[in-house]
């Protein structure tokens, strides 16, 4: 029997109800198989830090429902999944959990390892119903440097070791051949036990899953994947519809590869065509020495993400959105790497750019909703030594502390927190904590003045962020945002620069530019990091005076600051609590700030 | 001198205060009175007002002065926190970590808007001022307090208004030195301050935000909740109550006023423990095992997980009012489900919840004006509730209006008013099934081996449907259903819950340190109680130990076994250890014992022993229940002709009832499937055998 794409058939199938009742249940699902690894992981990232993605696919590979995690990289689990699907189509069966972490065969980079497990009807006939998915985020993937997070890779082999697909556990009974195989390809004792944990979920999303084809029967459970994901797609290309038809463009750049090749160029053209959006990267950097690749998967994870934060939130996440999106990604380009490019950086950076070209693009026709739902961290700092005194050991510090910056605003909300809203679910590791791990004092994390972009509402402020060592530490460190800085909208100015110092105040400091390996701060020194703030929204001009004065009383903007970038003028002294708004001169110097801009425009021409 | 023969238990709700008289033989005396929002306390004298003149006293002062002990549960906090009205607040922070509080460790609530707003601040960044002061995560003073700021920031934040202060000093767990020198000084320099909250007394562990954001949440409602415990402990005493006066709190417990005034924050989110304290009691009393409690009324739907007939605690990663309150919660959790939430239709979808219609106007068959149809109008469609019999016949039910509103939300789906109802009931049932999926997935829990538990107005109408579709066995409805929290609060067992940090890889830990810890911990609880009236030998102590794996944040609480009074010894450490592992290799993580964990602290859980109520006997009957009336009903996707309904109120320990059938109660309607099977325990309450599990 064919269903169509367009719901005609579902009907008979399927009612709305059941629909519905199954569609809430495959989220709860995916929040169980979300909450086994969080309750049975023993790495924080995995256990505490939220980054672990459950999906549910469809036995076409189609992305069927989601849970908590990290958006962009809940949206590129699919493609692994696919994969699979079609590369062992027959040798699949009940019982079976798989693995895979491999960039070139749908995953993002290495360190993401997704774990599934196929669902097929109670009397095993047929192939795959469903297919439940949980991907994770590991410490260490083998190759040449510990972590998983090789910047300096020439190719993706020294980057770790790839897994296109293994099935670790064949019709309920683990390989032990496999289990040894990626032990020995790991330097991290907690792997296969965070492994495992994953495989648990896999194996409680799959028992789950066949309950509910239990239940309600597979052709049931079918229709309602059909129907939810039609829902999707038809609330999505309403919204769609409702868009002026055209084609808008943007350029976006990261400042350099950890290499030194800067620039690095990022270029969409984004249609819209009825109820339908063409999404083009065609034009974006195709350099072929360059070390910063976003694969294809990666890349159509920020592209959905981002889309899917200019509607309505309640529509529900999954095929349905893709569905939407004819995604052309040349390959060759930044963001379509041809196989053997190292990726694990890529992922960032210009992974991320793909977001904030889509939000820049699309702030042409909908700058209400745009605001780039990105991030600028280059990538994992790591910081390590031979003694922490305290304990007469070796120390290994994977960063991941608070910090704030690059949260954008968006119309009638400034930027607020410490990371845009798609990182919320990150939590992150507290000084406290951190101290007692490893030999170094947190000297602070305040926002800094002045650092979020200008707007009618205010980008979120960048931090400072001061980590002293208390023994001799190495460090290695890739830093973006230094030079294109993170987009205002709709006439915001951009947000601050990040910029990362070492020993600073002394007479050897070294800024990172755009990177250090293995670079040793002594005992007392410090490393300054100044995260930059978020892009701001609208002109400053047009924010209400009041606000920059309030503004001004909590420091998140000098008095300078309000005088030059929002025309408001405060007199008084917050030290005497006279601050006070000048309306009569605010008002001329405003007048005053837009003639020089109609004359500069003017000029210009 | 009159003999001390009652307890009194007020439970102060968003529309109703409940009371109940416990008397010595066990039975109960139920009342209810408005609740008074502006101040709580004169609803809960109105309400003893109308016990004394049930019991037949002649003042309230009699009733009182026979009184052992009145328990009560506030919601002063969290209408603080909603409305954000607390008292204005200042926070001293060491140089450099200013912003916790707007920080939050990156979390947002919603990772798919960015249009999803800041939370009111508590304390805006002007009055969040930095001191010069630090210690190491050891202990040590890296940069001693800079009295002078500390004295500067005081007149600074007076001079804004400033009536509350929090301090909290990185590390101040381990060496509160700076936290007490700055109360002095703050005191010294500003004695009209309310209070000063120090964060190693509200929460007395890392990390630095959990414990900022709890401190400050305690800075900001404890002003208004001590004035309010002033004021009606004034109005008690004036009235006659010679003994003691206790206070819920949110660990499920209760807790001297004193104590309260200095952890103010520990009575948020107490509301709804007092159910979940009776759910736990009745269960024992009906020899379940583990079980999961549903609260279901007007609004929300409240799951609670019962193990080891004790409500889970959580501490830590608590959220609520849009803050983090760390301190230990009964971890309930909610859901915008209820007889009120409303359905509707969008984008060819329909949804029920978790908007409500709330008592006002309420269900369309409330005949109050609401409109829009809800889940008891769908259940009133289907035949489930009595229009005649709700409430004990208090309020007649539009059956009409009901079928009117389904047959309006049918036209949009196509379907009638009947087909509709059943849709409405199957999407709210699917919610609340969800919910406790999600909890009982974060407690790692299978529902197949729990029993149900249900309470609130409409929790026994939708528990068998529930309970069938989470492969739960049994349900258990509790007789006393109106006053059941109320109740609780009675059989609530003093709780003093505290941890202190001790921070060492598991086998460097230094054992003296630790027993002095667990010293001053037990020392801190055994004053705690005593003030509160608890003898010795009704205190008990249950001896935690934190333990983490390397890199883990959130602690993980193993019973630490200990000789009674000698000192603790690596060995008792080595089991505590031991265990962490033995659980985790049940999780199939076999490589859990290749990591060596770490020591963060000792956590204390003394409990003070409430003398329990003797439990009523029902006589026993061996004849048949028999029916007061018939009618058709829905259930179990069909419909049912002739369904018998039972009087609840009547029903004595007999033969049981089989489903399809209905037993009614004065408040609350147990709706039985087919083949599911009730029977009435001895107390009064009724034990539910699920069909199809």
């Amino acid at each position: 029997m064919a269903i169509s794409e367009s719901g005609q058939l579902e009907a008979e199938l399927i009612d709305p109800v059941t629909a519905e009742v199954i569609r809430s249940a495959m989220e709860t699902i995916c929040f169980e198989m979300a909450t086994y690894v969080s309750r049975t992981a023993t790495t924080p990232i995995l256990n505490q830090s939220n980054e672990r993605n459950a999906t549910i696919l469809d036995g076409r590979g189609r992305l069927a429902a989601l849970s908590v995690g990290i958006p962009q990289f809940m949206l590129s689990a699919t493609l692994p999944v696919r994969f699979c699907l079609e590369y062992l189509e027959g040798d699949l069966s009940p019982g079976d959990v798989l693995v895979s972490n491999d960039p070139y065969h749908g995953g993002g980079h290495l360190p993401d390892f997704n774990v599934f497990s196929p669902v097929f009807a109670p009397d095993g006939s047929g192939g795959p119903i469903l297919v439940a998915s949980i991907q994770c985020h590991h410490g260490d993937t083998g190759g040449a440097l510990a972590g998983g997070y090789n910047v300096f890779a020439k190719d993706i082999w020294s980057e770790g070791t790839r897994y296109p697909l293994l099935k670790i556990v064949e019709a309920g009974r683990e390989r032990r051949d496999v289990v040894l195989t990626m032990r020995t390809n790991n330097r991290l004792p907690g792997f296969i036990g965070d492994l495992r944990s994953q495989v648990g979920a896999a194996q409680l999303g799959s028992r789950r899953l066949g309950e509910i084809i239990e239940q309600y029967g597979a052709e049931t459970v079918k229709a309602a994947v059909d129907w939810t994901i039609d829902d999707a797609h038809r609330r999505f290309s309403e919204e769609i519809a409702t868009w002026p038809d055209g084609t808008y463009e943007s350029d976006v750049y990261v400042d350099s590869d950890p290499a030194g090749n800067a620039d690095i160029h990022v270029h969409v053209a984004v249609t819209v065509d009825g109820d339908r959006l063409i999404v083009d990267f065609d034009g974006s950097d195709t350099r072929p020495d360059i070390q910063a690749w976003s694969t294809f998967g990666n890349t159509r994870g920020y592209t959905i993400s981002q889309l899917a934060s200019l509607v309505d939130p309640s529509i529900p996440k999954n095929e349905g959105f893709f569905d939407c999106v004819d995604l052309r990604v040349p390959e060759g380009t930044c963001v379509n790497p041809v196989e053997g490019k190292p990726v694990s950086s890529g992922t960032h950076h210009p992974g991320v750019e793909v977001g904030d070209a889509i939000a820049i693009a699309m702030s042409q026709i909908l700058p209400d909703r745009c605001a780039p739902q990105t991030y600028k961290y280059g990538a994992p700092r790591q910081m390590w030594g031979d003694l922490d005194p305290r304990t007469g050991k070796s120390f290994f510090d994977h960063g991941g502390e608070v910090n704030a910056g690059w949260v954008s605003a968006v119309r009638d909300v400034d930027g607020w927190g410490a990371l845009c809203a798609s990182n919320g679910n990150l939590i992150k590791a507290s000084a406290e904590i951190n101290e007692a791990l490893f030999p170094h004092i947190l000297r602070g994390r305040n926002y800094l003045t002045d650092s979020g972009g200008a707007g009618q509402w205010r980008g979120g402020c960048g931090s400072l962020f001061v980590k002293e060592v208390r023994s001799p530490t190495y460090v290695n460190q890739y830093i973006v945002n230094r030079v294109h800085t993170h987009p205002g909208i709709a006439g915001g100015e951009n947000g601050s620069p990040d910029s990362c110092v070492l020993a600073e105040g002394t007479d050897h400091a070294v800024e990172v530019a755009p990177t250090v390996a293995g670079a040793k701060l002594e005992t007392g020194e410090r490393l300054v990091y100044r995260f930059g703030g978020g892009g701001g929204w609208g002109d400053p001009l047009d924010r209400d005076p009041e606000a920059v004065l309030d503004d001004v009383w909590d420091e998140y903007v000098s008095i300078e600051g309000a005088r030059f970038h929002y025309g408001v003028v405060v007199t008084g002294d917050p030290g005497t609590m006279t601050l006070a708004l000048d309306a009569d001169a605010t008002r001329d110097l405003r007048a005053e700030l837009r003639a020089e801009r109609t004359d500069r425009a003017e000029g210009g021409e | 001198v009159s003999e001390a023969r009652f307890r009194i238990g007020v439970d102060v709700g968003g529309t109703f205060t409940d009371l109940v008289l416990l008397r010595d033989d066990g039975s109960v005396l139920l009342e209810k009175t408005p609740t008074t929002p502006q101040d709580q306390s004169q609803g809960v004298m109105d309400g003893l007002a109308r016990l004394a003149e049930a019991e037949g006293f002649a003042s309230v002062g009699e009733l009182l002065a026979a009184t052992r002990s009145v328990v009560h549960g506030t919601t002063t906090g969290d209408n603080t926190m909603i409305q954000m009205s607390g008292a204005p607040t200042g926070l001293l922070v060491t140089e450099g970590f200013r912003d916790e509080i707007e920080l939050r460790r990156c979390f947002k609530e919603d990772i798919w808007d960015p249009s999803y707003p800041a939370p009111e601040p508590i304390a805006r960044r002007r009055v969040r001022l930095e001191i010069p002061e630090r210690m190491t995560a050891e202990g040590d003073v890296d940069t001693a307090l800079d009295e002078e700021a500390v004295r500067k920031a005081t007149a600074r934040l007076r001079a804004f208004g400033i009536t509350s202060i929090a301090i909290v000093f990185l590390h101040s767990y381990v060496n509160p030195a700076h936290e007490l020198r700055a109360r002095e000084i703050v005191l010294d320099e500003y004695p009209d301050v309310e209070l000063v909250s120090l964060s190693h007394e509200v929460y007395p562990k890392p990390p630095e935000f959990e414990r900022t954001s709890t401190t400050l949440v305690n800075a900001y409602v404890g002003p208004p909740i001590v004035r309010y415990l002033d004021r009606l402990e004034q109005r008690l005493r004036e009235a006659g109550l010679e003994r003691e006066l206790l206070i819920a709190t949110s660990a499920g417990g209760v807790a001297a006023p004193a104590a309260i005034g200095r952890r103010a924050v520990a009575t948020i989110g107490s509301g709804p423990t007092g159910g979940v304290v009776a759910a736990a009691r009745a269960a024992s009393a009906a020899g379940l095992g583990d079980v999961v409690s549903v609260d279901m009324g007007g609004t929300s739907y409240d799951v609670c997980l019962i193990r080891g007939g004790r409500p889970e605690l959580k501490s830590d990663w608590n959220w609520r009012h849009r803050y983090c309150i760390a301190v230990p919660m009964v971890d309930i959790q909610a859901i915008g489900a209820g007889g009120g939430s409303l359905a509707r239709v969008g984008s060819g979808t329909l949804h029920v919840g978790p908007e409500s219609a709330g008592s006002e106007p309420g269900p369309v068959c409330y005949g109050r004006g609401g409109t829009q149809a809800t889940v008891t109008d769908a259940d009133v469609v289907l035949g489930r509730l009595d229009p005649a019999g709700f409430w004990g016949g208090r309020l007649t039910l539009d059956a009409d209006g009901a079928r009117g509103a389904l047959g309006r939300l049918g036209s949009e789906l196509g379907l009638d008013a009947e087909a509709a109802a059943a849709a409405v009931v199957t999407i709210i049932d699917a919610h609340m099934t969800d919910a406790v999926r999600r909890v009982l997935s974060l407690a790692g829990a299978d529902p197949r081996r729990l029993d149900l538990v249900a309470f609130g107005g409409m929790g026994a109408v939708h528990a068998t449907t529930q309970a069938a579709a989470l492969g739960m066995r049994r349900v258990l409805v509790p007789r006393a259903a109106p006053g059941f929290s109320a109740l609780g609060l009675l059989t609530a067992d003093h709780v003093v819950d505290n941890a202190r940090t001790l921070l060492s890889d598991w086998r460097q830990v230094d054992p003296d340190r630790l027993s002095e810890l667990a010293d001053d911990l037990e020392r801190v609880a055994r004053e705690e109680l005593a003030s509160a009236g608890v003898p010795d030998d009704r205190m008990q102590f249950e001896w935690l130990l934190n333990l983490v794996y390397p890199g883990q944040t959130f602690d993980n609480a193993l019973p630490l076994t200990r000789a009674p009074g000698a000192p603790i010894t690596l060995d008792d450490v080595a089991g505590a250890v031991e265990e962490f592992h033995r659980r985790n290799e049940e999780a199939r993580l076999i490589e859990a014992r290749s990591q060596e964990p770490m020591v963060r602290g000792i956590r204390l859980s003394a409990t003070g022993l409430v003398d329990r109520p003797a439990p009523v006997e029902l006589g026993t009957t061996s004849d048949p229940a028999v029916p007061i009336a018939r009618r058709r009903m829905y259930a179990s996707g069909a419909w049912h002709d002739a369904v018998p309904v039972f009087d609840g109120d009547a029903l004595r320990p007999g033969p049981p009832i089989e489903g399809p059938a209905v037993i009614q109660s004065r408040f609350t309607t147990l709706v039985l499937r087919p083949g599911d099977v009730a029977s009435v325990l001895a107390n009064g309450d009724t034990l539910v055998e699920v069909a199809g599990v």
